[in-house]
């Protein structure tokens, strides 16, 4: 059954009325996508969920109206229909594949793991070029439409921004420095992996790039920041060149940015991408396992450096997959690919 | 006076420069009387937000984006040439 092709309306009669778990949870999740999903070609229908899955997302879209007060007037609560503000519609749509990527693949229940509101903003400020975490919600601008586009436009956006969140709730990077260059880094890691799985894409088929068509059309650059070739997103006489290393040996000192956390966060996120080809398939099942059982695990600390991050990871990786196997390996051999010891 | 401010972070972490001479621009000079900038709260280190480094003639202060209003945003927004 494609629910794909039914009508909100329905969908949302069976979301609430199915006597089957699994029909309800599907007509759920369908009603998650969008417009924008289904002009997707490349998507394909969400496998049939497994019927102990009982998560529902709790979406609450607000509208800034170019004002900075948070969170704004409340549009679009969750289960209501579009509104055709596209940033709205998109906001709520992306936060909808986002909490279904980490309920169906890691069986967490929204940011903080009890099914806490996801609340976003759009429209926040005039012409702002941004979109944060404020430890509570999400924030979009609208980018001031030269250098960049809507923030709410790209999936992985919104992948990277509940991310914050859900640290914040378990392993709590500090964000300053490695620790900091870390958080960011787990933000970008699973940002891409929302977007791989909604395209259903293998490692071998992924972008690996972080805000892709998010750059306006004059500008040159395929994104921000690639995880597969750090420092080689943009390259732009207005925006400069994407400054992110690869390696250790490229490590930037700087007490800008917080001491480089949208910089060295190049590092960390090479490694994950050479640990995910190496292991090949679908990144979120091995490689981003590893990452998510780390990131909330015991080992964590909220001052980790990376050497003890990535330590941390191949633990895991032997606790998952065994010591001495192919997976401790490869993340191993990934770290070590970027001047990382284990 | 001369005034630099360089902001850093964001989610795409591109840096902005931005510099002004006093001497040749009375909005600016109207601003200085207005800024305090040793009474400038501490940066708030927060996920994806601005951080400035403002520099008036050698005295350096960082602001976190939350932090930054008042007299102290209008002079950042000028010198950075951003609309208000």
């Amino acid at each position: 059954m494609r629910c794909t092709i039914l009508p909100p309306h329905i969908l949302e009669h069976l979301a609430e009325t199915a006597d089957d778990r699994a029909l309800r949870e599907m007509a759920r999740r369908t009603l998650t996508m969008s417009s924008a999903h289904r002009a997707e070609r490349r998507a394909v229908a969400f496998a049939p969920v497994a019927p102990t899955e009982d998560f529902v997302p709790e979406r609450a879209v607000h509208d800034a109206r170019h004002r900075e007060r948070l969170p704004g007037d409340l549009v679009r609560a969750e289960g209501q229909a579009p509104t055709g503000d596209a940033a709205v519609d998109r906001a709520y749509d992306w936060l909808g594949v986002t909490f279904g990527f980490f309920a169906e693949i890691y069986r967490r229940d929204s940011i903080d793991g009890a099914g806490m509101t996801m609340v976003s903003t759009v429209h926040y400020g005039r012409g702002y070029a941004n979109a944060f975490w404020n430890g509570r919600q999400m924030v979009y601008g609208d980018g001031d439409g030269r250098l960049f586009l809507s923030f709410t436009g790209p999936l992985e956006v919104t992948g990277h921004e509940l991310v914050h969140g859900v640290t914040q709730h378990t392993a709590d990077l500090e964000y300053h420095g490695q620790s900091g260059a870390l958080n960011e880094s787990i933000s970008d890691v699973f940002g891409s992996l929302v977007k791989q799985w909604h395209l259903r894409q293998t490692a071998d088929e992924a972008d690996w790039i972080i805000g892709a068509g998010l750059l306006g059309p004059d500008v040159n650059g395929v994104g921000l920041r690639s995880m597969k070739e750090p420092g080689t997103a943009y390259d732009d006489p207005r925006l400069g060149k994407d400054p992110q290393p690869g390696h250790m040996d490229d490590y930037v000192e700087t007490h800008h940015d917080n001491g480089g956390v949208h910089i060295n966060s190049g590092i960390p996120n090479r490694a994950f991408y050479l640990a995910a080809v190496a292991l090949g398939g679908h990144a979120w099942e091995k490689a981003g396992r590893i990452w998510y059982d780390t990131l909330t695990g015991d080992a964590m600390k909220p001052t980790i450096e990376f050497d003890a991050f990535a330590a941390a990871t191949v633990e895991t990786a032997e606790r998952l997959y065994g010591a001495g196997g192919t997976e401790s390996r490869a993340v191993r051999d990934a770290w070590r690919e970027v001047g990382v010891e284990s | 006076m001369r005034v630099r401010v360089i902001r850093s972070g964001g989610f795409a972490g591109v840096e902005r420069r931005g510099e002004r001479d006093a001497a040749s621009d009375p909005v600016l000079r109207d601003l200085l009387d207005r800024v305090d900038l040793d009474g400038a709260p501490p940066a708030e280190e927060a996920p994806d937000r601005f951080s400035y480094e403002i520099d008036i003639d050698g005295r350096v202060a960082t602001v976190g984006e939350a932090q930054l209003t008042g007299p102290l945003r209008d002079l950042v927004r000028h010198v950075l040439d951003e609309p208000d």
